[in-house]
């Protein structure tokens, strides 16, 4: 009667890893990381809606079938184009269903003490580092143990104590449907000595319908004193399926900035754990998604206060029409001795069908008694009295609602940093919001986006 | 602060004061749990054929359930077979009046603070008196009569008023629930029913002190609540147990079902034995509680003080099915020591415009854990619908947790849900406030403490106010009457 807490894996993917392994980069210590990981996945298998962080999640029983693993492949110039963000200077690594495309990579005239490559590349240059950062994490997703064991690129980004790279770096993956699914399993490596700093855009856009499960999995150590902006924005098909996890380590006075929107995906997982490992860190985490049609978006959060003394505020809002569903789910755990620590979170969600649903989960978990948490959660529709307002000011009400709409949705947009991956966002706003052609058209924007 | 640490080792560590044992006689089945030991205790209380049969049902159900693990409680595997799941103070018949009661039963309500007989003259509280597993004494039953209003236990509700009875039991909690509803189902001795007729407002408090007092043994009481079409009830619930080094089960089912514009209010202060400080014994309190707001325009309201218990498991809960109704849920939950509470409510939004309270406070001190956890559903139809939570946290000392866990499931966008949140410590600077104004430090805390559960206390009937803010160890200088 009861169902199991986790997926078997489906045999067509339980044999896939001795098939594939002797074609996969790396031999020696990540080899055997692999293999490690593989079998821990076998044993665990996939996530069942039983597992309270999946409970809302449809995403492992829709992955767990027959696909293969995607090749090669260039993206229409076109698309590649289109997703460029980060400003003229940006330096940039492009990938076509998670493996990376040589000839579309600018990274040239990078300052001394920044190292950024395929991680292929750096497979083949220092394996044994990229096998002891491919140990260091690992839970009980089962997700994370696949993407160790089937990880063939992605990106290895290294800044040296006290260097600073002005401009910011673009991870821009492009999700190449076919006739059959494919999977990928990209894995990024961030780590940031002393001091350094660093803005990283990652953009998934779809260059082509079809199936494309992509289960990405981006590590950061930050270190003392430093500072990174992830920015990220997901805009893809909606056959398409992205898991995407951030696993981030803030040494003492570290800095993180967050920031995210979803606007397309058939199922979207993101998934942002951060943990404070000294005092005096800080991490600002904001995200949106604006969600249609029969799109699954989930968000999952844990911010975990190791250390005292630091600082963590999270700002997420979604807007569901449709017969879209989202989920947010965001844990603040605050450890046992962990005091001074500061801690907010906030999920706004708007519903504008009656098909929709939202289901969210804000969750404090307190081991510490000097602390200030707090949390909260809303849904609800547009309010009727700014509806009136704008209405008795001569609006017409479709105009009246997407304005509302979009001023909810852009509060989040207020605060990303790069201008270009801005835009893209408010434009892909204003195409999902109801009426929000109008408001472009129409010139009733103080900034329209370009 | 060393006032301030005073006090809170005089709220952490105070001894328990309902700890004694009554030396009455009891008759006790063997310990265990099969289909014989059900008929037994369904044929020691003259049960008709479909109750032994429903309990049955529910013993084959519970057999093939598995204990929930999800709460963040922990404990040591229950031996269920271990347990006496019947215990009864040796009478020969039911007394006729209270004065036939066994005195030492009286002793032991007059120590628990509630003299039967001067409760009865001065609250004007109708009251049914649980000792163990079955109910020794009902008061005021003649004038409730009149009124039409039935207030009995249960165990006499099967007998005189089974069409009542077969209606509504189970109906809100059915016996597959969970785990501990079917236990409870298969083996529930006794308990208090109310019956309010339509159009009825019940003049007095209705009241049930519940009291474990045999060892090995656990408590499995059953009560039921109907509120016929525009009538209103308040009911109170106590309970306390001895003191021992093992733990004890309580494994409760209450149902409350009001009908067209009825009202229910409801009110606990649980206060069983929470267990020594160093964690030693003390109840496991796992507890269904569950109203259905049935009919349009109904309200039912639970407010509870949680103080006692070793482990609380426990969820009450609104069904709000009618168009318009309400549902409420006000908790203090107060844990030290080694306690563990994993309490909240879960508000289920099905009619149209129906809407929903809650505010929990909860106090961790000591090494204890306190968990609000909480559902607000609203389905697809519930046009209108309306929700405010508020959870505020208190952790006193570094050694314990405070955690939330809120559901919230959205699928109607009419629906106007929000929930809100804190966690932190006593606050310095109101102690410093109080203090500047000449406020001892221990009244200061009280002070704080107090105004930091205040909605909910407000809540409670004045008789239970009292009790309640007794067993939060604070008094109330200077902030009523």
């Amino acid at each position: 009667m009861a169902v199991a807490r986790r997926i078997a894996p489906a045999p067509e993917l339980a044999g896939l890893f001795p098939r594939i392994a002797p074609q996969l980069p790396g031999g020696g210590a990540l080899a055997e990381v692999r293999e490690r990981a593989w079998r821990r996945f076998l044993e665990q298998g996939l996530p069942s809606v039983k597992v309270e962080a999946w409970k809302y999640s449809r995403i492992p029983q829709q992955v767990n079938r027959p696909m293969g693993l995607a090749r090669p492949e260039t993206p229409p110039a076109a698309v590649v184009r289109e997703a460029l963000a980060g400003g003229p200077h940006a330096r940039r690594l492009v990938f076509a269903n998670g493996i990376a495309v040589p000839s579309l990579a600018h990274l040239g005239g990078l300052p001394q003490g920044v190292r950024v490559l395929p991680l292929e590349e750096a497979i083949a240059r220092f394996p044994e580092r990229v096998a002891e950062a491919f140990a260091r994490i690992e839970d009980d997703r089962g997700f994370t143990d696949l993407n160790t064991a089937l990880c063939r690129s992605g990106a290895w980004i290294e800044l040296d104590p006290g260097v600073e790279l002005t401009w910011p770096l673009q991870l821009l993956f492009v999700a190449m449907g076919g006739e059959a699914a494919a999977m990928t399993h990209p894995r990024v490596v961030v780590r940031l000595g002393e001091g350094a700093k660093l803005h990283l855009i990652e953009s998934h856009v779809s260059g082509r319908d079809g199936a494309v499960f992509t289960n990405a999995v981006l590590q950061a150590e930050i270190g003392e004193g430093a500072r990174l902006v992830l920015e990220r924005a997901v805009m893809l098909d909606a056959d398409q399926t992205l898991l995407d996890e951030a696993v981030c380590e803030l040494a003492a006075g570290a800095r993180l900035l967050a920031n995210g929107a979803t606007l397309g995906g058939g199922l979207v997982r993101g998934e942002l754990e951060v943990h404070f490992r000294g005092e005096g860190g800080e991490a600002l985490l904001n995200g949106l998604y604006v969600t249609r049609g029969r799109e699954h978006v989930d968000t999952a959060v844990r911010v975990l206060h190791h250390a005292g003394g630091c600082h963590s505020d999270q700002f997420f809002k979604g807007v569901l029409d449709e017969q879209a569903h989202a989920v947010f789910a965001g844990r603040i755990t605050v450890a046992p001795g962990a005091q001074r620590s500061d801690a907010y979170q906030v999920n706004r969600n708007l519903l504008l069908s009656d098909e929709a649903e939202v289901d969210t989960r804000p969750e404090l978990e307190i081991e510490a008694d000097d602390v200030r948490c707090t949390h909260g959660a809303t849904v609800g529709c547009l309010d009727p009295n700014a509806l009136f307002y704008m209405r008795a000011r001569g609006l017409a009400p479709e105009v009246a609602e997407a304005m509302l709409t979009y001023a909810f949705a852009a509060e989040v947009v207020e605060r990303m940093v790069d201008a270009d991956l801005a835009r893209k966002v408010r434009r892909a706003i204003l195409r999902r919001v109801p009426g929000g052609a109008r408001l472009e058209t129409e010139g009733l924007l103080e900034e329209v986006p370009a | 602060m060393a006032a301030s640490t005073d006090i809170l080792r005089e709220i952490t560590e105070r001894e328990y004061r309902w700890g004694f044992v009554t030396p009455v006689e009891e008759e006790l089945v063997p310990p265990g749990l099969n289909e014989d030991i059900i008929r037994l205790i369904s044929q020691k209380k003259g049960e008709p054929e479909w109750l032994t049969e429903w309990r049955l049902q529910a013993y084959r159900r519970w057999r093939t359930m598995e204990e929930p693990r999800w709460a963040k409680v922990h404990y040591p595997p229950i031996d269920y077979q271990a347990i006496s799941y019947f215990a009864a103070p040796k009478q020969k018949e039911r007394p006729k009046s209270l004065d036939e009661i066994d005195p030492e039963i009286r002793r032991t309500y007059e120590k628990l603070g509630i003299p039967i007989r001067e409760q009865e003259i001065l609250a004007g509280v109708a009251v049914d008196y649980v000792f163990d597993s079955v109910s020794v004494a009902t008061t005021f039953r003649k004038k409730l009569e009149d009124l039409g209003i039935i207030f009995c236990s249960i165990s006499e509700a099967v007998r005189d008023h089974p069409e009542l009875v077969r209606r509504y039991l189970g109906s809100v909690v059915p016996p597959g629930d969970n785990y501990f509803a079917a236990l409870n189902s298969a083996v529930f001795s006794d308990g208090s029913f109310v019956y309010v007729p339509k159009g009825v407002r019940c003049p007095m408090e209705l009241s049930t002190y519940f009291r474990i007092n045999a060892a090995g043994t656990g408590q499995f009481e059953r009560t039921l609540i109907v509120a016929d079409e525009g009538s209103y009830v308040s009911y109170l619930e106590g309970c306390t147990a001895p003191m021992r080094d093992e733990n004890q089960l309580h494994a409760a089912v209450v149902e409350l079902i009001a009908l067209d514009e009825a009202e229910i209010k409801y009110s606990t202060v649980q206060n069983w034995y929470p267990g020594d400080k160093e964690g030693r014994g003390g109840i496991y309190n796992f507890v269904t509680k569950r109203g259905l707001c049935k009919g349009r325009r109904s309200k039912i309201s639970w407010t509870q003080v949680e103080t006692g218990s070793a482990i609380t498991w426990k969820y009450p809960s609104c069904i709000l099915q009618g168009d318009e109704s309400v549902g409420e849920f006000y908790s203090v939950a107060l844990t030290n020591n080694y306690q563990q509470a994993d309490t909240g409510t879960k508000m289920i939004h099905i009619g149209r415009r129906t809407r929903s309270r809650i505010i929990s406070k909860g106090i961790a001190a000591g090494r204890s854990q306190n968990t609000y956890r909480g559902l607000v559903r609203v389905l697809r139809g519930a046009e209108g619908a309306r929700n405010y939570t508020q959870c505020d946290s208190m952790l006193i000392g570094d050694k314990c947790g405070a955690h939330t866990v809120p559901y919230i499931e959205v699928k109607n966008p009419t629906a106007r849900v929000e929930h809100e949140a804190t966690t932190s410590r006593i606050s310095e600077d109101q102690l410093f406030y109080c203090r500047a104004r000449g406020l001892s430090m221990e009244d200061a805390v009280a002070l704080v403490v107090n105004g930091f559960c205040r909605e909910v206390m407000d809540e409670l009937p004045m008789e239970f106010a009292v009790e309640a803010r007794k067993l939060l160890g604070i008094s109330l200088e200077g902030s009523v009457g």
